[in-house]
């Protein structure tokens, strides 16, 4: 069997495992061949995914796809667990900080009609909800929440508010409405500190009146003690310390894995295991631990094919940088088959791949990292990273991805199209990706392919 | 050397033969599209051929572009409408600098740089609205051609506002204007300003003239000056609109080889 460096679709994938097992593999606990979670879980798009074939890569899928079920195990053990909403990295950092509790992210609910081609009709029970198509496919989470098949109910479910879309605000008021009780956290909308204002530097080369830093401290201050409550233990400075040392930890491994897969010459790892593996730095997939261990063998997978000249993709393939996560995963893979590699990526938590100070006092520092979410701030504030990102990255052309009905910013792509543009004039394109985008293929294959076309007519002057 | 080039778009495949020598264009020809859109765009290519008394040897490259493009399966390579309207545009009229092509099914709005290098574009997502699929509703609606459709908007004295931005939708405002007594002429002219009002949407910021309208739409009268009204500035319709994808679909299968050799 060919083992070097390629895509796999699940067929292979079921050959490749196998041989695998013959050769030795070892895995972890939820370890098993990919095909079990079409037919155990009805994740009928695995069918039409293309998957790194490395061991490491196999350990990613399963860790993800296997969450539902570990936070059930977990419960089980004794374990209590927290809902953590509209929080792309945050609170999951002080809930892990604590013994016995694990946090998971229920508006990753959203992935679910995708990943079960809605064969789990979680979207269309929302509408019934009163919660329809013009909403963000978040509202998957509405009817997960009541029917119990996915994730387990959690002991206490933590909320942020304030400068968050409309349609997730409505969704989580709608849930609190079903009788799942929420504990609400504020977050304000960040601005530049005012003139003489005092001010404070936030992760991402950012600012923020040092009022809405300490608006915010306490905000959070409030979570930890209810935090403490259901752990009964208290979140102390120390013990905070130590929780933003280990999530430090995930995101300095994050940052090493980008780094090296995206200015090695060509691509060592596809679009989609990277897509992924960055999601986990917003909860660590409900494990921090693991979450590290699945990082560790993809990097040092990467590295060895780095060292062995041995990539997935080929080195003439056009640098993308992609703004924003895909509802439907096949459009990652869409990109590659037309020429393009991901160079750099902006998946609207880049402020979870930042490293939380770790010279200030732990609340303060938290608070610091939080208000750097780019989805808080103006959406200049994140064109401007894109393109120092792009820059970084030598990107030939920017794919920004919309939600359907996601409205965090409603002129965002335009916004960011434009900076983009004027900053250093290379293509971009805008495509709108719905949860199963199967029927639109031929049309987001045309524009990829286009852009793809347009970057590489633009290397020849 | 002779090329050719293959447009198999959602309404009509469109064929050209070019010579790369002569810097000329040989034949052109289209037929309607149909399910089996390899035999319909081989019987078109044959008999332009025919046309032209060449034979399929002659010709040294073809590459198929348009929505059906992978279908065309005799081609040597495909390539995507906008990088073959934007080489068919420039190679008629090099000054362009803006093209918008409006299809049976999708718009574009492509910015050229000098020499006619593709800068950026967009594209419609999955709505008809700003596309030909809306004339066609209405010219199916009122039981009339493309032709018959074109006199009517140039007869126009006061456009319809046109509300909704659904064609679903739209058809049933349309049924509703002309209960009212509204007259054809107008109703015709206000779907075109309200196609044209979807197009300048896409188009954004980046409009810079000279704009070229192509694309099969470009034929319908009218259409050019609701693009114009919208967009404030001057819209020309490219010569031969609907021919400018297997044009340049044909100009690059010459351009390709001779990069090869």
């Amino acid at each position: 069997m060919n083992t070097a460096p390629r895509k796999l679709n699940l067929d292979e994938w079921d050959d490749r495992y196998e041989q695998l097992r013959r050769d030795g593999l070892r895995e972890s606990g939820y370890g098993g061949p990919l095909r079990r979670h079409v037919v155990r879980e009805k994740d009928f798009r695995l069918q039409q995914l293309q998957f790194d074939n490395s061991p490491a890569a196999l350990r990613l899928w399963n860790f993800l796809l296997t969450e539902n079920e570990r936070l059930h195990q977990a419960r089980a053990n004794g374990d209590k667990i927290v809902g953590t909403m509209k929080d792309l990295g945050t609170v999951p950092v002080m809930v892990y900080a604590l013994p016995g509790l694990r946090a998971f992210y229920p508006d990753g609910a959203w992935w679910t009609p995708c990943l079960m081609e809605c064969s789990d009709k979680l979207l269309q029970q929302a509408e019934a909800m009163g919660i329809d198509a013009s909403f963000c496919p978040v509202r998957a989470m509405l009817p997960a929440f009541e029917n119990g098949e996915h994730f387990p109910k959690p002991d206490l479910l933590i909320c942020s508010t304030g400068a968050v879309c409309d349609d997730f605000s409505a969704i989580a008021q709608r849930l609190e409405h079903l009788g799942h009780s929420i504990f609400w956290w504020e977050i304000p909308r960040r601005r530049e500190p005012g003139p003489g204002e005092s001010a404070c530097v936030l992760p991402g080369n950012l600012t923020a009146p040092k009022i809405q830093v300490d608006c915010v401290r306490t905000e959070l201050q409030r979570v930890g003690e209810a935090l403490g409550e259901l752990a009964g233990k208290t979140l102390d400075d120390d013990c905070l310390a130590a929780g933003i040392r280990a999530a430090n930890q995930v995101r300095r491994l994050l940052d090493s894995l980008r780094r090296t897969v995206y200015a090695a010459p060509a691509a060592p790892l596809p679009a989609l295991e990277m897509l992924v593996a960055e999601m986990l730095a917003i909860h660590f997939c409900s494990d921090r631990e693991e979450t590290i261990a699945v990082l560790d063998g993809l990097l040092a997978e990467v590295q060895t094919r780095i060292r062995q000249n041995q990539f997935v993709i080929r080195a003439d393939a056009v640098r993308i940088f992609w703004v924003n996560p895909v509802a439907d995963l096949r459009a990652m893979n869409l990109l590659e088959e037309l020429g393009g590699r991901i160079c750099g990526s902006d998946y609207m938590f880049t402020h979870a791949l930042d490293l939380i100070p770790e010279n200030l006092p732990p609340l303060e520092a938290l608070a610091r990292t939080a208000l750097a979410d780019p989805m808080v701030g103006p959406t200049a504030d994140r064109a401007a990273r894109i393109v120092r990102e792009c820059q970084a990255g030598r990107a030939e052309a920017v794919v920004v991805s919309r939600i359907p009905g996601a409205s965090h910013c409603a002129r965002e792509g335009e916004i960011i199209r434009e900076i983009v543009r004027q900053n250093i004039g290379i293509p971009t394109i805008e495509l709108e990706i719905p949860p199963v985008c199967d029927a639109m293929l031929p049309n987001l294959g045309s524009r990829l392919q286009a852009l793809v076309e347009t970057a590489r007519a633009r290397r020849t002057k | 050397m002779i090329y050719a080039g293959i447009d198999a778009g959602s309404r009509s495949i469109k064929a050209v033969l070019f010579d790369t020598e002569r810097n000329k264009i040989l034949a052109s020809g289209l037929t309607d599209q149909g399910v089996e859109q390899e035999r319909l765009a081989t019987e078109l290519f044959e008999k332009l051929l025919k046309d032209a008394g060449l034979e399929r040897s002659h010709v040294s490259g073809i590459v198929a572009t348009g929505y059906g493009r992978n279908a065309i399966r005799f081609a040597d390579t495909t390539i995507t409408e906008i990088t073959c309207h934007a080489r068919g545009v420039h190679w008629l009229v090099p000054d362009a600098r803006t093209i918008i092509e409006i299809g049976g099914q999708d718009s574009k709005v492509i910015s050229l740089e000098d020499g006619g290098r593709v800068r950026d574009f967009a594209m419609n997502d999955r709505c008809a609205a700003g596309t030909g699929r809306f004339l066609e509703m209405v010219a199916s609606r009122l039981n009339m051609n493309w032709e018959k459709l074109s006199e009517l908007a140039c007869q126009s004295k006061k456009p319809a506002i046109i509300s909704n931005m659904c064609v679903v939708f739209a058809e049933t405002e349309i049924i509703g204007l002309l209960a009212d007594g509204k007259p054809l002429p107008d109703v015709v002219a206000g779907v075109q300003n309200s196609i044209a009002t979807r197009v300048s949407a896409l188009a954004g910021r980046f409009v810079s003239p000279p704009v070229y309208f192509t694309g099969g739409v470009a034929l319908q009268a009218g259409m050019a000056r609701a693009l114009e009204e919208v967009l404030a500035c001057p819209v020309r319709v490219a010569p031969q609109p609907q021919f400018t994808g297997a044009l340049g679909a044909a100009v690059l299968a010459g351009e390709r080889n001779a990069a090869k050799r």
